[in-house]
Order: structure tokens, then C-alpha cells, then sequence
């Protein structure tokens, strides 16, 4: 896989989006030490829809929020780019959230005082720039949304919530668009939709998502899906099915 | 349940701890009053009995009704003979002659300033050096001898006197004569309260206050086995008319009596600003009970669901306050002997010095202050408890908050306690109401009504003012300023709650701001005209009688045109004490423009003028006549002359004499204020005007208590002591406005830990910590802002409100202050300010995923 590559060199920087190298996360220490990752090697190929995999407590949420730079690692390094995240500082991570990473969370996903175009622009007006009016309509048109920009969170459906967080996540162009379980809180139609759009992102906008789920039908919307297990990636497919995921993870259980 | 309770206790702790403060503060204050008020009274009550150690018995005038202990006015004394008459009595083992005055005699130091404590008096007093009598004795040096004194240390430390030092002393007859000071002495065991003490023998004293072969009173010894009672017995068959015997422990109890009134004036006033921060801090324990009980709708859902009754719910609430209430009671009780001792040096640094001695915490404060911890603790939780109990099991599942309570009860019970307060407001200043203390009793409930009908109505509008007070701040900070903007405004009903105690503060604050303005003001214009004279010549600050020699002497001056003086008297009419002025009729309406409504000022021996308002309330006109009582017990027919409509040159007094008469009945020649016209009318700013002033100062010199100032420097002192009051009612009722940043600090945190998960997105998506403190601190400001403006316009409002029903011949327009207003409102956006940073830092610190993880 990526495995051996070092980083190092302007092709490897340029063709991910994103890359994790040795990554290490212990939460607590002695015996009650618990190794959430166990030196993890991955680079997200930039344009392409990632899936992460895993059961509970395999370490999957830990790696995403690592290389988001939500949380810092034990050992290791994560890149957004060329930029080593463990280097930055706090406000440094924080442009590198406002500017190179999107975020789609699996609820709660909106402020709830501004507007659904409010909270799309809202990482762009965070900043001192302006942001592309025209992009920004295209993507909340994109979304289905232009009838409902003005309205508050409140006022929209679950699924409506979640494709103005799509939106925000890429309204401001990222290098890379995480989500942690963007349709787990969704009923199957409505899942569909908000993954067909994602994938959309990938195909059209050359947009780079990686996404953590554990359904086997989100996964399938993927170009390629890893699996982890106890903090190490012990699997991978590509342009990967349901059925195909599905026995995939069987099989890997099994493996336990 | 209990432990429900204790686990829900411990896991607000943080939450908890801020409400508790505002519980503290509000008990300590209370705590604080009664601890100050015993602590003066032990102190006085001490100084009594000290001075009174030595006495068995005292011959004294018999004192009149109409008498105030502490007037201005001299004292009654009678002829000195009697000592030795007494003395020859078998019971009588010591009889000594007394002289004691009050203010009329001072040390000077080397620059000829008085040396005078800055708050209490100096007293002079006779003394023979016998130990213990008038609670005095020597502790260095010899008791004084002729043309001697012995001084207290404090006295002599601050003026720099060392005994066998030759020291100028000013004395009541208006000359300073050179004294040696022979001796230090010390005043009972408690200390003199501050008071500076002068102390001479019979024949000098007498001398120094022009009152040779008279004395003030007898202090009696009884003989070996004689009671003090006994005594009196003895003495009082031959005692002359108009003279009584007085026990010892009667002279203890009347002397400690006089102190008591004054310290319980102090003690009410302190109790008043206390209640007020209570008041407040109602609003806060209320507001974070029900926030507290709103954030845990679900787990009380989940308590229903498994069976919890709607009661145990209810106590549960109850019994968090009862604890709380518990807490802050002890540590309000600690928190208010903080509150004296820091009382006792604000106090101190305006001047008014406080004596010293311990702070008294008596079991009384101990139970008021646990009644009062408790009681406002568990009232403030009542509501919240309700409204916890009425929490369905199906919350549990469905989560979200309280319903909010319909606007209809809000409207129409806000509507009502408002008409209430106002009626209250409007009955207590109708002046239908008799007694002062209802009158208070009125006002204050009132305006306490006012404030809760005005919080339930201002959650109505909350929401739209705090959004129109964010614009600009939206305009300014754009997407942050936006946040801070509809945070302060989605809730209105927490909004209007946390800023309701601000709103109380600002309210008090500006009421006073717009009464004093007004005071001043109206003072001002009434004082331009109040003095027809150039310049006014006496004891600035307090009002202290001085030697009338100065009038003569002021007269006998080429600069001086025409002279008149007042002298402070008291005198009883239909049998009540009221103060008096006696002037020089002939040439007082030049001097004091009095405003003559009818008749004539100029009154003889035998006329008096009144007030026209006085007048009008008792049915009297000219030419009728009317029996007044002189401080020397007798009744005298007067005949009105004249009624006069302006009386702020006497200090609103009703009624004037001529000093003619008054010096038939009150001994001592003692003037309170002398009002000159220059010769030749020169201009204020000419050198003619400046050259007249100074020799006027010269001739002054003899009387150090004296100063020398025009109308606008007397205008001046005036505001000066005015201001250095609302300074001193500022710094009390600041009180309120820190209990009432504690409560928005309670408030906004409690908002953070709601808003847990809006915060962490807010940082995921790229929302740096400056951003997010910059959000919470205008949020706050906001906030603020909103309490300010409510709390100003209802302190002008209230301000007014009292302005007008000041009858017009004190207050006839209402001035506000806008400069002030300004200055207030900017202070309740830094309150803001300031209640953010924590809250704010809170924010900023949360960790982004712990922030934003599930359920």
C-alpha cells in the first residue's frame, strides 16, 4: 500500500489529500492505557470518496479526528498537504479547519441562530475573506437548497440539516471533507441522497472526502474503503458493494 | 432521593459555587449591618459607662424637653455656689463643679490649624485630676493646672505636642491664648471613640468659654456606704428649682440611649442597602434554579419514568436550595464581619472616621442571618421547584427544554405587581402616609414590585432590544458579532433575567444620581439668591457655633458695610424641639435674602417670623401670637411680625428671633454664620473685592473653625458634600452592581455548558478561541447593555418620580444628570466585559471533540 512511502517527496505530497504516517493515539497511561491506534500508515489520494470501517472502538473516529487535527496524536504525524499537523499551534489547526478541512458531523451539525446560507458561509466569514457568492449558490443549488437558504435549522428536515452541513463542509473549497457518520442519523431515502451527493462532490469537483461509517450501504457509495481493527488497518477494497463490504466484514470478524 | 440530591450537588458544583455567591454577598451584607451596628453600639455603650465609672450621682438642669443632645446650642449652666453647699453634705464625699463643651475649644498646631479627628468631636472638658472622674486619667505628665491642659495621645501625636510644650488654644470666647500642656490622659478602657479631648481645670475652662462662676452640672462621690440612690436622696431636698439629681446608672442609660439613636439610624440605613442586594440576588438564585432545572429536563423525565413522584421531585429541588442555603448562610456570616471591617475603611477613607473596637457578632445576627440565608435561598427556588415537578416522564425520551410559560400570564400578572409597586410608589409619595417609616415601608415595597413586574414584562421585549442593541455590534464584529448578537436574543426570558439585576442596580444608582443632580441644582439657583451678603464667614462642613466676638470685630472693619449674623437655637413649639434661627433682625435682610411674604422681618424682642408654609400647616398669620419655650424651660407670647417664604440661607428652618431675645434665654454668645456687604460694592473679581476679603480673613484668624467664602465657594462646599454622599451611596449600592456581574457570569457559563455542542462545531469548522471569547464577551455585553438601558431609564424615571413629590420650595425642578447617565450605561457594558472573561475562557477551552461527541 502507502505504507513505505516517506512523504517526503513533491509527488507523494501531491497526489494525497491527505496522509497519516506511523500514527500512534494511547489514551490514559500504565494499565489502563488504552492504544487506539497502533501505528497507522495511510494517505487519502486526493479526488477520491474514502470509507473507513470498523467496530466499535477499532480506532476509526480516533484517526479521522487525528488527521483533522480535532485531537493530537501520541506518535507519529498526520498531513493535510504538506502541512504536518502536529507542528501547528492552536491557531494555526484552527485556519487549517476553517481552510483546508470540511467537517460533516453525524448531528447537531448546524448553529441553530443563522440561517441554512448563514451556516454554510459561516467558516469563510469566520475568516477576514469574502466568500465566492457564485460558488456558494452553485453548491447550496447543488444541495436542493435554494428555496430554503434563508430558513433556520429549525425550520428544515433532518436530511435538509444535513445537506446544508455537505454544503458548509464544501462551500469553502477544503483539500478534504471528513465525516463522521454523516448519515447515521438519517432514514435510508434520505442517506441515499446526502451519499449521492458526496459522491457527486468527488466526480465533478474533484472534491477529496473520507468518511467514517459502519453501514455496510454507505460504504458502498466509496471509491475504496478500509477497514480498521484495534487500532491497524487490516483491510482494503475498492470500488467496493454492499454485499462486497458486508462479507468483508464478516469475514473479518470471524478472523477475531 | 438524598443521595440524588448530594450526587446532583457535587456534579453542579461549579455551577452551584457562582450562585452561592450571590447568596453570600446578599447575607453578608445583612450580617454585615447588624455586626457594624452592634459593634458601634458595644463601642458607645462602653464609652457610657466609662465616663460614667467614677460617678455616683450627677446635678444637672433639669433638661428640657425640647433639648437635643447633640445641638449646637450651648448648654445650660447654673451657679457654681452650689458645689460647696453640696460638698458639706454627709453623704457626699466628693462634689465637683463641671464644665464640658462641645466643639468650642481646639488645639492648634504649629501651622495654626485645628487639630481635630476627621469625623468625631472634640470635646473640652473640666477636670481636676481626681482618677476615674469623667471617665478620664492621667497616664503621663500631671493633671492640668492653671493656664494648662492635658490632651489625649491622639490629639497631641497629631499635633505634634510633647508635654511642657507651649500649645495655641482656641477658645470659645474667640481668642487663641497660649496654654502648657501638662499632661497626657487616657479615656476608660475602651478608648474615646475617635473623639480628641481638651482637658483644663474649673477656673480655666470657665475662663476659656467666657462662663465664669457657672457650671454645666455637679459630679457627685458618694460617701462610704452610701448608694448612688441614696445620694441623690440626700442631695435633692436642697437643690434650687430647676435642678435634679441623676443616679449613676440613670446617666449611664441616657447617655448610652443618645449614642443608640444615632447607631440605629446607621444600623437602618446599612440594613436598607443590604435588603436591596438581597433583593437582587433573588433574581439570581432564581434564575440559576431554573436554568439548572431546565438543563436536567431529561434526567427528571427519566427520575418520573422510573417512578419518581411529582413531590420528591419538587423536594429534591427544595432541599439543593435548603443546602445551599445552609452554605451561604455560614459563609455569610464570616463574609459579613468582611463587610464591616471593610464598611469601617470605606467609611474611614471618606473622613468619617469609625471608632475602633471589636467586631461584635451577637446571636441575634446569627439567627437573622441563617432565617434570611435560607429563607431567600429556598423563595428563590420555589418556582423552579414547581415547575421541576411538573416535568412529563415523557421528557425523558423527547428531550428539550421547559415549556415556556404562556405569554398571557406573563402580560397580565407583570401588568399587575407593576400597578401594584406603581400605586405603592404613588401612595408612599403622596404624603398621605403619616410615619416615616411606613413611608419607607411603602416605597420600598414598591419599588421592589416595580422591578418584578418590570423583569416578567421585559422578557416580552428582550429579544427585539437585544437585537437592536447588536446591531451595531454585528456591523462591527461581523459573523462573530452576529453569534453574540442571536445568543443574546433567542432566549429573551433568560436574557431579561440575567439582566435584571443590573437592571436594579443601574435603576438605584441613577434614582440617586438624578436626586442628587437635582438637589444640587435646585440648591444652586436657591443659594444664588439665598445671600444678599458678599461674603459669609463661618465653620464650613459642619454646622458649629463660634465666638460672636467676631461680629464686632468684622463691624469695626473699614471694608465691612452692613453686618448680620445668625445663631443656632432650638425651641419648642406646641411641645415639640424644632431648630431655630436668631439673627440680627435690623440688618438681616440685607445680609440673608428671606423672601418676605408678609409683614416685617425686623422683629424686636418680642416678634418672631415664620416660615409662609409653616404658617399656612399651623393656621397662623400676622399679628397673631405664639408661645414658644426657650432651651431654659421658660414659655414666651411672640407675636408674628412677618412670614418669609425663602429659607435656604437659615437651612430651611421655620422660625426666626432676634438674637436680641434669644440671648435673654441662652447663655454663651456663640454666632453660627456671619454675612458681611463690602464697602463700596466692589466686584467679585476686582482687587478691591480680594483686598476686603483678605482682611476679613486676618481679622478670622482668631477663630480657626472659621472660614471665609463667597456665595459661589459656599455653592461649591455644598455640591462638594453632596457628591461626597451619592459617592459613599455609590460605593454601597456597587454592591449590587457586582452581584449582579456574578449573575450574568452564572448565566453566560451556564449557557456555555448548554451550548456544549454549538461551541465545539463552531471550533471544528474554524472559529479561533479569540473568536469565540470575542462572541461570549459580546454576547454579554449585549446582555449588559440591555439591564443598563431598562435600569437607567427606570432610575430617571424613579428619580423624577421623587424629585417631584419633593415639595417645590426644596426641589422645584427635576435636574437628570445625562453625563452621569452616559458614564453608567458605558460601566454596565464593561460589567459585561468583565462577566465574560470567564465564561468566555470556558469557551474557548472546551475540548473540540469531547465537545462535539454523541450522546
Amino acid at each position: 500500500m502507502f505504507a513505505s512511502e516517506s512523504g517526503t517527496g513533491l509527488a507523494s505530497s501531491g497526489q494525497y489529500a491527505a496522509r497519516a504516517e506511523a500514527a500512534v493515539k494511547i489514551y490514559g497511561s500504565g494499565d489502563t492505557a488504552v492504544h487506539a491506534l497502533r501505528g497507522v500508515d495511510v494517505g487519502f489520494e486526493r479526488g477520491k470518496f474514502t470509507a473507513i470501517m470498523g467496530p466499535s472502538g477499532s480506532g476509526k473516529s480516533t484517526l479521522m479526528h487525528c488527521m483533522a487535527g480535532l485531537d493530537r496524536l501520541s506518535g507519529g504525524e498526520t498531513y493535510i498537504g504538506d502541512t504536518a499537523v502536529s507542528s501547528l499551534n492552536d491557531k494555526q489547526l484552527t485556519i487549517l479547519r476553517r481552510e483546508g478541512v470540511g467537517f460533516i458531523f453525524q448531528a447537531y451539525n448546524l448553529v441553530p441562530t443563522l440561517t441554512a446560507r448563514e451556516n454554510i458561509t459561516l467558516p469563510m466569514d469566520l475568516g477576514k475573506g469574502t466568500a465566492d457568492d457564485a460558488w456558494v449558490d452553485e453548491v447550496i443549488e447543488a444541495v436542493g437548497l435554494a428555496d430554503r437558504a434563508t430558513h433556520r435549522p429549525n425550520e428544515l428536515s433532518g436530511g435538509q440539516q444535513q445537506r446544508v452541513a455537505v454544503a458548509r463542509a464544501l462551500a469553502s473549497r477544503p483539500q478534504i471533507v471528513f465525516g463522521d457518520e454523516p448519515t447515521g442519523n438519517l432514514d435510508s431515502k434520505t442517506s441515499a441522497e446526502i451519499l449521492e451527493f458526496m459522491g457527486q462532490a468527488v466526480e465533478q469537483l474533484n472534491q477529496t472526502i473520507v468518511m467514517v461509517t459502519h453501514d455496510p450501504r454507505s460504504a458502498s457509495y466509496a471509491d475504496r474503503v478500509l477497514f480498521l481493527a484495534d487500532g491497524k488497518i487490516v483491510h482494503e477494497l475498492s470500488n467496493p458493494t454492499a454485499d462486497l463490504v458486508y462479507d468483508t466484514i464478516r469475514s473479518l470478524g470471524d478472523d477475531d | 432521593m438524598f443521595k440524588l440530591v448530594r450526587r446532583s450537588i457535587v456534579a453542579n458544583l461549579g455551577r452551584l459555587v457562582l450562585t452561592l455567591l450571590s447568596v453570600v454577598l446578599g447575607v453578608s451584607a445583612v450580617s454585615g449591618s447588624f455586626v457594624l451596628a452592634d459593634s458601634l453600639r458595644s463601642v458607645f455603650d462602653q464609652i457610657s459607662e466609662d465616663a460614667l465609672a467614677g460617678t455616683d450621682a450627677q446635678v444637672r438642669p433639669i433638661p428640657s424637653e425640647i433639648a437635643d443632645a447633640f445641638s449646637s446650642a450651648a448648654a445650660p449652666s447654673f451657679d457654681e455656689s452650689l458645689t460647696t453647699e453640696l460638698a458639706a453634705l454627709p453623704e457626699v464625699a466628693r462634689a465637683e463643679g463641671q464644665v464640658a463643651v462641645f466643639e468650642r475649644i481646639y488645639t492648634l498646631d504649629a501651622d495654626g490649624e485645628i487639630v481635630r479627628p476627621p469625623g468625631p468631636p472634640v470635646f473640652a472638658n473640666s477636670f481636676s485630676g481626681a482618677e476615674g472622674v469623667g471617665g478620664f486619667r492621667v497616664v503621663e505628665g500631671t493633671a492640668p493646672g492653671d493656664q494648662q491642659v492635658a490632651l489625649d495621645q491622639a490629639q497631641a501625636t497629631q499635633g505634634g505636642f510633647e508635654i511642657g510644650d507651649t500649645i495655641d488654644v482656641s477658645m470659645a470666647t474667640g481668642d487663641i491664648e497660649q496654654f502648657e500642656l501638662s499632661g497626657i490622659i487616657d479615656f476608660g478602657d475602651g478608648g474615646t471613640g475617635g473623639a480628641f479631648f481638651i482637658l483644663m481645670d474649673l477656673p480655666t475652662i470657665q475662663r476659656a468659654t467666657g462662663t465664669e462662676g457657672t457650671i454645666n452640672f455637679v459630679d457627685l462621690g458618694a460617701a462610704d456606704d452610701v448608694s448612688p440612690e441614696e445620694l441623690v436622696a440626700a442631695v435633692s431636698p436642697s437643690l434650687p428649682e430647676g435642678l435634679e439629681a441623676v443616679p449613676q446608672e440613670v446617666l449611664i442609660e441616657e447617655s448610652q440611649e443618645n449614642f443608640g439613636q444615632i447607631i440605629d439610624f446607621i444600623g437602618y440605613v446599612l440594613l436598607g442597602f443590604a435588603l436591596v442586594i438581597l433583593f437582587v440576588s433573588i433574581f439570581i438564585i432564581y434564575n440559576t434554579f431554573a436554568i439548572l432545572v431546565g438543563q436536567r429536563t431529561r434526567m427528571l423525565g427519566l427520575l418520573r419514568s422510573i417512578g419518581a413522584s411529582a413531590s420528591q421531585i419538587r423536594g429534591m429541588v427544595l432541599i439543593e436550595s435548603v443546602l445551599i442555603g445552609l452554605i451561604a448562610s455560614i459563609t455569610g456570616l464570616f463574609g459579613g464581619l468582611g463587610i464591616a471591617w471593610l464598611l469601617k475603611a470605606a467609611f474611614n477613607s471618606f473622613g468619617n472616621a469609625f471608632p475602633d473596637g471589636p467586631l461584635q457578632l451577637q446571636p441575634r445576627t446569627i439567627a437573622i442571618v441563617f432565617a434570611v440565608g435560607l429563607g431567600v435561598t429556598v423563595i428563590s427556588a420555589l418556582i423552579p421547584a414547581f415547575r421541576a415537578a411538573k416535568v412529563a416522564p415523557l421528557e425523558a425520551v423527547r428531550g428539550g427544554g421547559l415549556q415556556q410559560r404562556s405569554l398571557t400570564f406573563r402580560v397580565l400578572g407583570g401588568s399587575l405587581v407593576l400597578a401594584v409597586g406603581l400605586l405603592l410608589l404613588f401612595l408612599g409619595l403622596s404624603g398621605q402616609i403619616e410615619s416615616t417609616a411606613n413611608i419607607f415601608v411603602a416605597l420600598g415595597f414598591g419599588a421592589a414590585l416595580i422591578f418584578i413586574g418590570v423583569t416578567m414584562l421585559s422578557a416580552l421585549f428582550a429579544g427585539v432590544v437585544a437585537s437592536v442593541i447588536g446591531r451595531p455590534v454585528q456591523a462591527l464584529k461581523g459573523t462573530t458579532g452576529r453569534l453574540a448578537r442571536d445568543n443574546a436574543s433567542r432566549n429573551p426570558q433568560r436574557t431579561s433575567a440575567t439582566a435584571t439585576a443590573l437592571m436594579i442596580g443601574l435603576a438605584l444608582i441613577t434614582g440617586v444620581a438624578v436626586l442628587a443632580s437635582s438637589i444640587v441644582d435646585n440648591f444652586n439657583d436657591v443659594l444664588e439668591d439665598a445671600f444678599g451678603a458678599d461674603l459669609i464667614v463661618g465653620p464650613t462642613g459642619q454646622p458649629l457655633p463660634f465666638s460672636a466676638t467676631l461680629v464686632d470685630e468684622l463691624a469695626a472693619l473699614d471694608e465691612v458695610d452692613v453686618i448680620s449674623a445668625y445663631q443656632f437655637l432650638q425651641l419648642g413649639v406646641d411641645g415639640e424641639g424644632v431648630d431655630a434661627r436668631a439673627w440680627d433682625s435690623d440688618t438681616g435682610t440685607t445680609i440673608f435674602n428671606m423672601g418676605l411674604a408678609e409683614g416685617s422681618l425686623d422683629l424686636g424682642s418680642d416678634g418672631i417670623a415664620v416660615l409662609d408654609e409653616t404658617a399656612a400647616e399651623m393656621g397662623l398669620s400676622v399679628g397673631d401670637s405664639l408661645t414658644v419655650e426657650f432651651s431654659d424651660g421658660e414659655l414666651v407670647e411672640l407675636a408674628i411680625k412677618g412670614l418669609y417664604d425663602n429659607s435656604a440661607a437659615v437651612d430651611g428652618v421655620s422660625y426666626l428671633v432676634d438674637r436680641e431675645l434669644a440671648n435673654q434665654h441662652v447663655e454663651g454668645d456663640a454666632v453660627g454664620a456671619i454675612g458681611v456687604t463690602l464697602t463700596g460694592q466692589p466686584a467679585t473679581d476686582s482687587p478691591e473685592f480680594a483686598a476686603a476679603e483678605e482682611a476679613i480673613e486676618a481679622a478670622a484668624a482668631s477663630q480657626p473653625q472659621v472660614d471665609v467664602l463667597s456665595n459661589a465657594e459656599l455653592r461649591e462646599e455644598l455640591s462638594a458634600s453632596i457628591n461626597q454622599l451619592q459617592a459613599l451611596i455609590l460605593l454601597l449600592l456597587g454592591l449590587c452592581v457586582i452581584i449582579a456581574a456574578v449573575g450574568i457570569v452564572n448565566t453566560l457559563s451556564l449557557s456555555v455548558l448548554e451550548r456544549t455542542r454549538e461551541i465545539g462545531l463552531l471550533r471544528a469548522v474554524g472559529t479561533t478561541r479569540s473568536q469565540l471569547r470575542t462572541t461570549i464577551r459580546w454576547e454579554a455585553v449585549i446582555v449588559s447593555l440591555f439591564g443598563s438601558i431598562l435600569g437607567v431609564v427606570m432610575g430617571v424615571a424613579l428619580g423624577w418620580a421623587v424629585v417631584t413629590a419633593i415639595p417645590d420650595e426644596f426641589l422645584s425642578y427635576v435636574s437628570i444628570p445625562w453625563a452621569q447617565i452616559a458614564i453608567y450605561l458605558v460601566a454596565g457594558g464593561i460589567v459585561g466585559v468583565l462577566a465574560a472573561i470567564f465564561p468566555g475562557y470556558r469557551a474557548a477551552n472546551l475540548n473540540v471533540l469531547d465537545a462535539i461527541a454523541y450522546e
